[in-house]
C-alpha cells in the first residue's frame, strides 16, 4: 500500500498549489498514472477517497485518472509498438529483445480549483 | 494574486497544468543521497525482495567473505525491530537500522536519514559498499528511487518462479536478478529456467544469478559482481 504516502504527497502538492492561486477549494485533480508505474489504482482511488474527505480544501476533488497506452520498444530495430501485453517478439524484425518505452509515470497533469 | 490571470476575487476557477510526477520530490532528494553517498566513496546497493527471501543472510555471507577486501555498510529497512541490524552489527561492519513504523517501503528522506546516521559512525572513514536492504516487500520499493547505483532483486527457491511475472515493476527497475536457496531446488517444483525467462522478457538487459548464502553455491559471481563495482 505505498498508494497512501504517494497519495499523500499528492495532498501536500495541492495545498502549495492551492496557496499560490489563492484557492480555496481542489474541484478536479487528473493524474497519469502509467501501465508500468507499479501503482494499483483501485487502492490509490482508495487512499485519496479517504484522505482527501478529511482536508476542507479537497473535501470535494474529484479524481480523474488517465492511463496512457502500453508501448514496448525493440532493442534491435527501434520500433516501437502500441499493445494491450508484453509481446513476445517484435512485429517488425521478429527479434525477441523488448523493454518498455515509458508508461511508468505517475504525473499530476492538471488540477481545477476555485 | 495568482500567477496565471492576475485576479485576486475568490471563488475564481482556475485550471493549472501541472505537469509534474508525484514522485518528483523523492526523486530529487534521491540525487542527492547518491551525491553524498559518492562524497562517501561508495557504491550503493538497493536490495528489494520478498520478506523471508534472505536478504540480511545474502549480506551476512557477502560481509564475511568482501570485508578484509573492502569497507562496507549497511542500511537496513524494516518495519519495526533493530533485530536484523543486531545481525549485521555482529559481523563487524557499520550499520544502521530504519524503522518506517508502518510503512511498506523505504524512500528517499528515510534514507537521507539512514546515510546522515552511518556518516554519524564512520567520523572520517569512507565506504567502498553500501547496501540498502529495503523492506521486505517485492511490490512498493520498487516505485521509490533511494540514490542507489544498483537495484538488486531476489527471490528464493520456496517462493516460486512465478514472481518476475506477478511483480514486474520490481524486474523491469532492477540491474541484478538473484534466485537464492539454490540448496532446496531439489525439494521444490521451482524451475529456474521459467523464472528467468519471464525476468529477461521484461527486462532484457537483467543480470541473473543462482546463488545459495548457505552451502556457497554460486557465490562466486556474486562476488565478482560487487568486486567489478568497486574497480
Amino acid at each position: 500500500m505505498h498508494e497512501i504516502s504517494l497519495v499523500q504527497g499528492l495532498l501536500k502538492q495541492l495545498a502549495l498549489l492551492a496557496a499560490e492561486h489563492g484557492s480555496k477549494s481542489v474541484s478536479k485533480v487528473r493524474l497519469e498514472v502509467g501501465p508500468h508505474s507499479g501503482i494499483v489504482i483501485d487502492s490509490f482511488k482508495f487512499g485519496f477517497e479517504v484522505l482527501a474527505a478529511e482536508i476542507d480544501l479537497t473535501r470535494h476533488a474529484r479524481l480523474e485518472i488517465v492511463i496512457p497506452p502500453l508501448r514496448y520498444k525493440c532493442c534491435y530495430c527501434g520500433h516501437v509498438r502500441q499493445t494491450e501485453r508484453l509481446p513476445e517478439t517484435c512485429s517488425q524484425c521478429a527479434k525477441t529483445l523488448l523493454v518498455p518505452d515509458g508508461g511508468d509515470g505517475l504525473i499530476l497533469l492538471q488540477v481545477e480549483m476555485e | 494574486m495568482c500567477d496565471d490571470c492576475g485576479c485576486v476575487s475568490p471563488g475564481h476557477h482556475h485550471v493549472v497544468d501541472v505537469n509534474q510526477s508525484l514522485l518528483a520530490a523523492n526523486d530529487a532528494l534521491a540525487r542527492k543521497n547518491r551525491e553524498h553517498i559518492e562524497e562517501l566513496g561508495a557504491v550503493a546497493i538497493n536490495l528489494i525482495s520478498s520478506p523471508g527471501s534472505g536478504k540480511t543472510t545474502l549480506l551476512e555471507k557477502t560481509i564475511e567473505r568482501l570485508a578484509k577486501e573492502f569497507r562496507i555498510g549497511v542500511i537496513e529497512g524494516d518495519i519495526e525491530t533493530e533485530r536484523d541490524a543486531d545481525r549485521i552489527r555482529a559481523k563487524g561492519v557499520p550499520v544502521v537500522q530504519l524503522t518506517t513504523g508502518g510503512a511498506c517501503h523505504l524512500d528517499a528522506a528515510l534514507t537521507h536519514k539512514g546515510i546522515h546516521a552511518l556518516e554519524d559512525q564512520l567520523g572520517e572513514k569512507k565506504l567502498d559498499l553500501l547496501f540498502i536492504e529495503n523492506v521486505g516487500n517485492l511490490v512498493c520499493p520498487a516505485t521509490f528511487y533511494l540514490g542507489e547505483h544498483q537495484r538488486v532483486v531476489m527471490i528464493s527457491v520456496p517462493e516460486g518462479p512465478d514472481k518476475p511475472a506477478k511483480y514486474p515493476k520490481a524486474f523491469i527497475s532492477s540491474q541484478v536478478f538473484i534466485i537464492s536457496k539454490t540448496d532446496l531446488l531439489p525439494y521444490f517444483d521451482f524451475s529456474p529456467e521459467a523464472a528467468i525467462k519471464d525476468a529477461r522478457q521484461l527486462n532484457p538487459r537483467l543480470m541473473v544469478m543462482s546463488l545459495s548464502a548457505t552451502t556457497g553455491d554460486g557465490f562466486d559471481s556474486w562476488l565478482a559482481y560487487l568486486r567489478s563495482l568497486c574497480q
